[in-house]
């Protein structure tokens, strides 16, 4: 479990590689589109106050002063309060001028709700202007309207304010009409630099997005197509024979990984040379084992051809018993070594005919089941599976001796061969006392020895059997026999689809 | 009939010798691969048992270079090695047998026997099988008495098959393939009629054993 849920939260390097570039990208992104704000956000503002000001410069022109020394507006040509059916009324809509239909000739003080004008028809923006003296005093126009703060290097001063409820910019133009010094204030609202301000944001935010999904799309891309190596590495790696010892091509494979090959290769060749070493181990030490022990047996037999003495004759007879024992034991000590996966390669793993196994392994058994007047026979079925010959001649041998050697003269054992729904199974069954369900397990184990066989088991037979199976990924069985009391030794291997 | 043995280990060479010898064969021991070509010179022999792990040149050098050079000799390989592979590469090398350490006296006299008769047939056209003479050239069979065995064309197919194969289980499709020709059919049944007519010609001169679901076994008793 644990093993498992930190598998899944292995980091991809395709994920790292998009985290990476993405958390940059977003940040690069926001950065650009407050910089584009910044850059155009000053020209456009100055070319509004610009526009503004000529308002104010407009207002100023047509300012006279009256035979009574009083200022006032020659003409009204601007910014009459228009508010035309179907246009937005200009805000706040209670306080504009209400008779529109006609326009006064004069503006004149007044104290009263604020005048919201518009340049011309339909424009998006309304103003207000005052025109006052530098004492503070109004002389024209919206008495509460904020001037904007003098800096006397210019005629012309800009500033934010916000007037009922509304954000106004406003220009304050300072000039004198006929010798009297006079501040000229326009207030605007501001809807259209916001509303420009707004679009040229969103217009920039879009266009930037869509170059970072661009960016994105690129990256996607790349990294797959950069990783496309190391899948063909991972592909080679799991297309090969699980057991293979080769070690892996360096030629194909990008620099960076290069180095993990070429510790695998280095830890391929460390496995290869211990199985190497493991194989001249065992092939040197069935030498030491057996050559001793067929001189030994041979000896034995020729003495026993040699001695009439009974006493002696008997004598042999016990000792060649325990050479046979102990050569049987080394045989099955030495198969056991040898059935160990590391111990073969899979260039071993051939097509074997389990009707041609059996066939060989009843002839090889034959002389034995006679000399116990044992009918050893065999019921066969076309069936072949992928596994090591000599291993699998093994397996059976075993088989076929652990039945030998527990059923009694004149019994019966039958070798089967056939298929199990797309499996192919092996089965010796034998006439002999049969294995209780509650022993099965353990008479698997190595040096397990059970009361019968007649002492001359090593206790190893069926823990090769099981070994063998397990390296061809087959499953041993201890059952009942069809008939009869005895066992049934059954190897099922898996179907031939799940051994490709 | 004389045996060379090719074998190092003195205890497993002194038993070889003696316990043939019991079997009514005369062996000549050596111990290394480079002085068998000067007995085989010098000397005729039926068989040869070579060890694969010689001292020297090993086992499989020794049968490559016999076979290399047109020796028919048969060759029997003892070793102490189980792989497949040392089997296979061994027979295919030219080796007639094949037989593990450790193993007992009586199954290498068989092996033996086994191999010389083999030779014999191809040489002699004659094979002795228990106490049954085979004359192949001659198509007949003739009983430790002297009494040739009346046997049918069929009768006289099985047994010549089993004969090549004596000792070894010789499966009914083989026997059949041995006595049909291409138009005839024949079921496994006729085989086993066959079988048993000709166990009861043969008598005590040789068993032809049935093994169940196997085939067919000619013995020597």
């Amino acid at each position: 479990m644990a093993i498992g849920s930190r598998l899944r939260r292995a980091p991809s390097i395709r994920g790292r590689l998009l985290v990476y570039l993405l958390l940059p990208l977003v940040l690069l992104l926001v950065a650009s589109v407050w910089a584009d704000h910044k850059t155009f956000v000053t020209p456009l503002y100055d070319a509004f106050d610009r526009a503004l000001s000529h308002t104010a410069v407009a207002i100023a022109a047509h300012l006279e002063r009256g035979q009574d020394g009083q200022l006032r507006l020659e003409k009204q040509e601007f910014g009459p309060p228009l508010h035309l059916p179907g246009t937005e009324p200009p805000p706040p809509p209670d306080d504009v001028f209400g008779d529109h239909d006609k326009p006064p000739e004069h503006f004149v003080a007044r104290n009263g709700p604020a005048v919201w004008r518009r340049l011309f028809p339909g424009a998006r923006d309304s103003f207000l202007y005052r025109i006052s003296l530098p004492d503070g005093r109004t002389v024209v126009g919206d008495e509460g309207l904020p001037i904007a703060q003098d800096n006397s290097a210019i005629d012309f001063s800009f500033g934010d304010a916000t007037y009922k409820q509304q954000a106004l910019r406003i220009a304050s133009y300072r000039t004198q009409v006929d010798g009297q010094p006079v501040i000229v204030t326009v207030g605007e609202t501001v809807n259209r630099r916001t509303h420009a301000v707004r679009r040229l944001d969103t217009i920039i935010g879009l266009s930037d997005g869509i170059q970072l999904l661009l960016v994105l799309g690129l990256c996607l891309f790349g990294i797959t197509v950069a990783l496309r190596p190391i899948n063909r590495l991972r592909e080679r790696i799991t297309h090969r024979q699980p057991q293979s010892l080769q070690p892996l091509p360096l030629e194909p494979v990008p620099s960076e990984v290069r180095p993990l090959v070429q510790s695998l290769n280095t830890l391929l060749v460390t496995v290869r040379d211990a199985a190497q070493a493991q194989q001249h181990f065992l092939t040197n030490a069935a030498h030491q084992l057996r050559t001793p022990l067929t001189g030994l047996k041979a000896q034995l037999e020729v003495l026993a051809s040699e001695t009439n003495d009974e006493a002696q004759q008997e004598r042999i007879a016990r000792l060649h018993g325990s050479v046979d024992r102990l050569a049987h034991t080394a045989n099955q000590l030495l198969a056991l070594a040898r059935a160990e996966p590391s111990a073969h390669s899979p260039g071993d793993f051939t097509d074997v005919q389990l009707e041609a196994l059996i066939g060989t392994v009843a002839d090889a058994m034959l002389d034995r089941a006679i000399a116990r007047e044992i009918d050893l026979g065999a019921e066969c079925a076309p069936a072949h599976v992928r596994g090591v010959h000599w291993l699998l001649h093994e397996l059976l041998i075993n088989l076929v001796d652990n039945a030998i050697r527990h059923t009694p003269e004149g019994g019966r054992i039958t070798l089967r061969c056939g298929l199990h729904g797309g499996a192919a199974y092996l089965e010796v069954e034998d006439s002999g006392p049969g294995i209780p369900p509650a022993e099965r397990e353990r008479v698997r184990e190595r040096f397990y020895s059970t009361t019968g066989g007649g002492g001359q088991s090593s206790g190893l037979g069926l823990a090769i059997v099981e070994e063998i199976a397990r390296g061809h990924h087959a499953r041993f069985q201890i059952l009942d026999a069809l008939e009869g009391t005895g066992a049934r030794m059954q190897v099922t291997f898996p179907p031939k689809a799940a051994q490709e | 009939m004389r045996i060379l043995l090719v074998e190092d280990d003195p205890l497993v060479s002194d038993a070889i010798v003696r316990g043939l010898a019991t079997a009514g064969y005369v062996v000549d021991a050596v111990t290394d691969a480079e002085s068998v070509q000067s007995r085989l010179d010098t000397t005729h022999y039926d068989l040869a048992i070579v060890d694969l792990g010689l001292p020297g040149e090993d086992g499989f050098t020794l049968v490559r270079r016999l076979r290399r050079d047109g020796s028919s000799l048969p060759l029997l390989i003892v070793t102490a090695r189980d792989g497949l592979d040392d089997r296979v590469n061994a027979l295919d090398l030219g080796a007639d047998d094949y037989l593990v350490k450790p193993f007992a006296l009586p199954e290498l006299a068989a092996r033996c026997r086994a191999l010389i008769r083999r030779a014999t047939a191809a040489t002699a056209n004659e094979m002795v099988v228990g106490r049954l003479r085979i004359d192949l050239a001659g198509r007949r069979a003739i009983d430790d008495g002297g009494r040739v065995l009346e046997l049918t064309r069929r009768e006289w197919s099985i047994l010549e098959c089993l004969a090549h194969h004596s000792g070894r289980v010789v499966s009914k499709e083989r026997l059949i393939q041995a006595i049909v020709s291409w138009d005839e059919e024949i079921s496994g049944n006729a085989i086993e009629v066959h079988v048993s007519r000709l166990r009861a010609k043969l008598g005590e001169a040789a068993t032809v054993r049935g093994i169940r679901g196997l085939g067919y076994r000619l013995d020597d008793v």
